[in-house]
């Protein structure tokens, strides 16, 4: 299936991109599409910390993605 | 009332939206733009957001803080896009009965912003451009 994602911040910069779709398996969970994502980017591979938000709320990790959902990738937030 | 601008904020404006009659103190935050960090002097700065996601986040933090700390009302606003030094990033106000309650509203507001709403830093020094990452832990 294939699922919208964003990227921000130094991700961005990572990727060179503010959005793609990404082609991933049916029934793949938060976790994994974090995997495919690193697989896919060395220097979001090399982060110790990669943020996940599915349709704009941290999910938990064994939450499974859906075709249609906004997936974001971002480092630690640093407003205030 | 909980806002994501470029715009600085209107000080009357958001305390008009956070008094109430029943409410005895407001407690206000100012988050504002340091000419340092980490020791590197700090020329301007600029402030990325994922807007959606922040606002949803914002308002999910101020119903927290209604319902934990029993107080009136909750007013977030947040600036993003490029800031001098010295200019407004945040601002937090609480009304309620007592001061108490207010204090320790506010104070969970903006540690809960700093940790769980998308917005990032980018810190412009005599060094070059530098991103401003925080330390969440998944």
């Amino acid at each position: 299936m294939r699922v919208r994602v964003k990227y921000f911040a130094s991700f961005r910069d990572m990727t060179g991109k503010t959005e793609e779709t990404l082609d991933v398996p049916e029934g793949v969970t938060v976790e994994g599409f974090r995997e495919h994502v690193k697989g896919l980017y060395e220097k979001i591979a090399r982060r110790d910390q990669v943020l996940v938000a599915v349709n704009g709320v941290f999910m938990p990790l064994r939450t499974v993605v859906r075709e249609g959902d906004d997936v974001a990738f971002f480092p630690p937030v640093s407003g205030g | 009332m909980i806002r994501v601008q470029r715009e600085d904020v209107d000080m009357d404006a958001v305390l008009e939206a956070v008094k109430s009659m029943k409410s005895g103190c407001v407690v206000s935050f100012f988050g504002t733009v340091r000419d340092t960090s980490e020791g590197r002097s700090v020329q301007r700065m600029s402030i990325e957001v994922y807007e959606e996601m922040a606002v949803k986040q914002l308002s999910m933090i101020r119903d927290e803080a209604l319902e934990r700390f029993g107080v009136h009302e909750v007013a977030v606003v947040h600036r993003y896009g490029d800031l001098e030094v010295g200019n407004n990033i945040v601002y937090i106000g609480v009304s309620a009965g007592h001061r108490e309650e207010a204090f320790q509203a506010c104070r969970y507001v903006i540690d809960e912003l700093k940790e769980r709403v998308p917005l990032w830093k980018k810190e412009y020094t005599a060094d070059g451009e530098v991103w401003v990452e925080g330390d969440r832990r998944e």
